[in-house]
């Protein structure tokens, strides 16, 4: 038996290194990898999915061979005919529809580009990809846009602001020096990977307390301290009213963090009559009113004494700056501290009012309330990597829907708010940011910090000048129009406003252009059709697109449209070297970083081929080979350059390289990097050895040093960049007559104010003329561990793991009202929502709110073998997107109201 | 004289499956045969509820009802606790299934597969490890502490002297040593923390303790 590394990266938690056990070019069984021990956050170990993938290797049920589409009717009901093609055969067709679009232009006559290209999995596709980026990076523009579920599958306000606030892209608690979170439905023990799992094991162990708040008991919340049953999107009320509790009744001046609401914070600066930041008329500089002195004086001036923090300050010769450089100066203007309108903001949110609500008891917010300032240790610190540090063990968590749609941005925000309370903003113990991906770099948060405007760091967002707006490449989704938050990087388009772009293929608004079809859409580990809401509408619109490629594992309800279907290797038969830490997401932060391999375990089974091999061997045939071996050799892959210092790997412009000979010298070309020219290691000590890593501070995992280091405040409580951006985005869209993003424009407040969204969905309905008492049931989704990314949903060992576990196989309904409709746990029940009834299996428990039912993963598979007789429905096949569920992010939320009786 | 025994901590447990499907794969397993599985039981009214969660597996009891009622002596006890099945020995009665109080044991009654027809390379190799019509159960991973204490290893401290099972539990809520051992980290656990048996009642004396979810 041989022993070979790899890693597994099945989710956006990885990579995870483990060991193929191999015998006679088979691929036996898996087992943890205890030499990275020391360093991995999952500590060698890999969850149930890993162990899943000798069962997605051998998967009787996979593409075989390449496949050509005879039947030139797409549809759900006609048969594609798919025939098994020769390799020769497919890369040539492939390139030759390429060729086509390049003579023709990269972009069509409606400004869109020719080509689209969709990934799924959170982003977990680049460690499958090989040398894809490459490919994609030689063509020149493509349409990421054309998402399969980004927005409403993904933690998508809090990667916005959390990215805007904190660098923060996934925002978790420190749970290694952590004593106390909430987690608002975070599904950490199905989402946050090995080292999730592991960690909040270990602090139970440990002692610390952990409070799950939300309609259902879910996986997370069984091994939670307490669970609290949430009203499905009441989440942001109740934060309010937390920091209600704490401003009104448990006195801000004695329970927070001063120090840090006043250095660290825009807290003190002065904001003026038009609810622009006050600065001073000369400098420009933002105002703050120095207590001690009794005068105003510039923010950063090192003289002040005492920052005000609440009442109203007479400031003199003093600007505001407001939309498209706006301006008004005043010789003698009445102004307050931010911190000060924030404590009048808060007023109205009393626990009282977020009980009712809530549907819970106000005293179980006051408990939270004071619990969290409580354990926070307002004034404690720890030492870590020899510096001293705040320590402020507390935290708060949000799960995905309560991040989407109606609440997201408030939620967010008031979690945020939490944090600056107590001080425990990115510092030991407290609510850090696990990542960034909207700025760069990705594997360094300290590098992805300098100063910016007005003592904030540096932000890249979509500009909302007329300008600049008109200069940027046009996508289907129009994120850069819509979304300044979202930027303009290459995670942008993933987290763009991705239903619109589909929707808009139905019935665009008005004052709109209707997106073209792109020419060629290339769809790689994902499955739109599937993954994203509104499935009917989905099938409607994909089966027009003229010109499908589709990279496949077994037959999907996507690929069913495809016109060829390019059958890539898999997880463990292909080769990829990739970055290991040092932050990826979730809690997966590492203290070491470097680079790993993945690579063949055994002989594969069927007549598939490496990414790296398809990509080398596309672009050849499409002329444009040079292009790809320039991108590589320029750090297109996990930004290894293959020249530096000392060092020269790079590939030859014109010559087809062999897939080994590419990672080769990226092997080589990486370890340079790590050691400063030092030390090279080659392909063949990778698969010996499996990763090379070097040592990463603790530290730099938290952005407190670097933001003393700077001088540089969070940009809380007070939004006063983001008034202005969404003054100057309504101005843009007015002049274009669009009127129907008002709803989502009217987020853009320097103090979000809170609301009622539970009943959004009640609106919603009423609108369209439907009775809200019909449907009186929010559905909504959980995952599982087994089926979160990785696309795995034929596997029918992971099914018959799934099953083990509570949700999986049907819908979840509460006893109490299962017995009063005269429901039996697996029962066959109808759930229907406005636009479809579904059939399903009824699973009764106590764990779950009345007014709530739940499923459990994505299916409704029609095409895919296994799945598709499993006959669990998928809520994307019940829910039809509303402009009114869209937040300013363009995300909404997996829920839907339903009615629930036996069939 | 040693016997080994596993602790499993419930606080830390998860219910992920990891140790199910790792097991299962590692000893070639079909659909639905499962050496070791994490339960759940669903305890009081909404909104006062818990789920419980329980791994289990072949409690290698040092007074095993199976090895009484196995008429052929195909069940075993070894010196060292672990109670084993002899495949070439068992005639697939099933009266240790019948009398074991943890449903800790499977019958291979036919060889069933995950996908249709019999051209599937991995399941053709792994099922044949397998006798059909006999009796499938937790063996503690022996052949691993066998050829990890041949190596100069320690069960419970070198994973590859340990069950499977144990070293990938995500939530590190496994852990393998001498019961025998006042001074090893299991004994430690269940002194420390009250760990407790299943079913104490029937005297069966399980070699795998729990560790209570509240203190």
């Amino acid at each position: 038996m041989k022993q070979v590394k790899t890693y597994c990266n099945q989710c956006y938690n990885g990579p995870d290194p483990f060991i193929m056990n191999v015998e006679d070019g088979m691929v036996k069984s898996i087992e943890p990898d205890f030499a990275c021990e020391g360093f991995s956050p999952g500590q060698g170990r890999v969850c149930v999915k890993a162990y899943g993938l000798v069962q997605k290797t051998y998967n009787s049920n996979r593409i075989k061979n390449p496949l050509i589409r005879t039947n030139p009717k797409k549809g759900k009901e006609e048969d594609p005919g798919f025939k098994e093609i020769s390799w020769e055969e497919a890369l040539n067709m492939v390139s030759d529809k390429l060729k086509a679009l390049r003579r023709k232009g990269l972009i069509d006559g409606a400004g869109y580009p020719r080509l689209a290209v969709s990934m799924g999995e959170a982003g977990a596709p680049a460690a499958y990809g090989g040398t894809f980026p490459a490919f994609l990076s030689a063509w020149g523009a493509v349409d990421f846009t054309l998402g399969g579920g980004e927005g409403s599958k993904c933690y998508h306000s809090e990667h916005l602001y959390g990215e805007l606030w904190h660098r923060g892209f996934i925002v978790v608690s420190d749970t290694p020096r952590n004593k106390w979170t909430l987690s608002f439905g975070h599904n950490t023990n199905a989402s946050a990977g090995v080292s999730g799992v592991m960690r909040h094991a270990e602090a139970r162990e440990r002692g610390y307390k952990r409070i799950q708040a939300e309609p259902h008991l879910s996986v997370s919340a069984v091994t939670s301290d307490e669970w609290i049953p949430l009203k499905t999107k009441s989440d942001a009320p109740f934060m309010y009213a937390m920091i209600n509790s704490i401003l009104y009744e448990l006195n801000w001046k004695r329970v927070c963090d001063l120090e840090f609401i006043k250095k660290r914070t825009n807290s003190p600066y002065l904001v003026g009559p038009k609810g622009y930041y006050l600065k001073a008329a000369e400098s420009e500089k933002v105002l703050v009113w120095d207590a001690a002195a009794g005068c105003a004086k510039e923010y950063d001036d090192p003289s002040v004494r005492d920052y005000a923090l609440a009442g109203e300050y007479k400031a003199s010769r003093a600007m505001e700056k407001g939309p498209d450089g706006e301006e008004w100066t005043y010789d003698e203007v009445s102004c307050r501290p931010s911190f000060d309108l924030f404590l009048e903001h808060m007023k109205p949110y009393t626990p009282e009012w977020a009980a009712k609500i809530c549907d819970l008891p106000v005293a179980t917010i006051r408990k939270m309330a004071r619990e969290f300032v409580e354990s926070a240790r307002i004034g404690e610190e720890i030492e870590l990597c020899g510096e001293r540090l705040p320590y402020r063990p507390v935290g708060i968590s949000l799960g995905k829907t309560v991040n989407n749609g109606p609440g997201g941005y408030q939620s967010c925000w008031a979690r945020t708010i939490l944090a600056m309370l107590t001080g425990s903003l990115e510092v030991p113990g407290g609510t850090v940011g696990a990542s960034q991906r909207l700025n760069r770099p990705h594997h360094d948060r300290w590098s992805s910090v300098w100063p910016g405007e007005d003592g904030f760091f540096q932000n890249f967002l979509n500009p909302t000048d007329t300008e600049r707006r008109e200069k940027l490449q046009k996508t289907r989704s129009h994120y850069t129009e819509l979304v300044p938050l979202v930027g303009n990087t290459g995670w942008s388009p993933f987290l763009s406003p991705v239903p619109h772009a589909w929707l808009w293929y139905n019935e665009t608004p008005e004052n709109w252009p209707k997106p073209t079809f792109p020419e060629v859409w290339i769809i790689y580990r994902v499955n739109p059709n599937m993954s994203m809401y509104y499935t009917d509408l989905m099938l409607e619109t994909t089966k027009k697109f003229p010109y499908i490629v589709a990279f496949g594992y077994t037959i999907d309800e996507t690929n069913w449209y495809a016109d060829i279907i390019l059958p890539e290797s898999s997880d463990l038969e292909s080769l990829q070297l990739f970055r290991l830490g040092p932050s990826t997401h979730s809690e997966a932060y590492w203290e070491e970083y470097g680079f790993g391999l993945r690579q063949p375990g055994g002989e594969p089974p069927y007549n598939t081929m490496d990414m790296t091999d398809i990509c080398t061997e596309l672009c050849s045939r499409t002329g444009i080979l040079k292009e790809y071996n320039d991108a590589i050799n320029a750090g297109i892959i996990s930004s290894v350059r293959l020249q530096g210092k000392g060092y020269n790997y790079l590939l030859e412009p014109d010559r087809k390289h062999t897939r080994d000979e590419i990672w080769d010298r990226l092997c080589r070309a990486s370890v340079r990097l790590l050691t400063g020219g030092k030390e090279e290691h080659d392909l063949e000590w990778f698969k010996e050895n499996g990763y090379f890593t070097v040592p990463y501070p603790l530290i730099r995992h938290f952005l407190h040093p670097v933001m003393v280091k700077w001088g540089l405040r969070y940009e809380v409580p007070y939004q006063g960049r983001l008034k202005v951006i969404g003054e100057e985005l309504g101005r843009r869209l007015e002049e274009k007559g669009v009127k129907w993003w008002a709803e989502q424009l009217s987020e853009y407040e320097a103090l979000p104010k809170c609301d009622d969204y539970t009943k959004k969905w009640d609106h919603a309905l009423g609108r369209k003329g439907l009775n809200p008492a019909d449907f009186p049931f929010f559905l909504i989704n959980t995952r599982s561990m087994h089926f979160a990314w990785g696309s795995n949903t034929s596997l029918p060992v992971l099914a018959e793991m799934a099953g083990y576990v509570t949700g999986f196989g049907g819908v979840v309904i509460n006893a109490g009202i299962a017995e009063a409709k005269g429901i039996k746990d697996g029962d066959p029940i109808i759930m229907e929502s406005p636009i479809k009834k579904k059939k399903c299996i009824a699973i009764v428990r106590e764990g779950i709110r009345p007014d709530t039912v739940v499923l459990t993963g994505q299916f409704g598979n029609w095409a895919m073998p296994f799945a598709k007789d499993l006959g669990i429905p998928s809520i994307n096949e019940l829910i039809e997107p509303d402009h009114e569920l869209f937040d300013a992010g363009g995300s909404s939320c997996d829920i839907v109201k339903v009615k629930i009786y036996k069939e | 004289m040693k016997r080994w025994g596993m602790v499993i901590d419930l606080k830390k447990c998860t219910g992920c499956q990891t140790c199910t499907l790792a097991c299962k794969v590692y000893h070639g397993l079909g659909p639905g045969v499962t050496r070791c599985r994490v339960v759940e039981q669903e305890v009081g009214g909404f909104p006062a509820v818990e789920r419980l969660l329980i791994s289990l597996r072949c409690m290698h009891c040092n007074e095993p009802e199976c090895m009484k009622a196995c008429p052929t002596g195909a069940t075993k006890k070894r010196s060292d606790g672990i109670i084993t099945v002899d495949q070439d020995e068992c005639m697939g009665c099933r009266y240790c299934a019948l009398v074991c109080p943890y449903q800790a044991r499977t019958f291979l009654g036919i060889e069933k597969r995950y996908f249709s027809g019999d051209d599937n390379i991995w399941e053709s190799l792994r099922y044949g490890e397998h006798q059909v019509g006999t009796v499938e159960k937790c063996d503690f991973c022996h052949k691993r502490i066998d050829e990890g204490i041949a190596k100069g290893l320690e069960p419970g401290k070198d994973p590859a002297a340990t069950p499977l099972c144990v070293v990938a539990c995500i939530g590190k809520a496994l852990y393998f040593g001498d019961l025998n051992d006042p001074g090893s980290s299991v004994s430690g656990l269940i002194r420390e923390r009250k760990g407790f048996t299943l079913k104490q009642e029937l005297n069966t004396e399980p070699s795998v303790y729990y560790l209570p979810r509240r203190r």
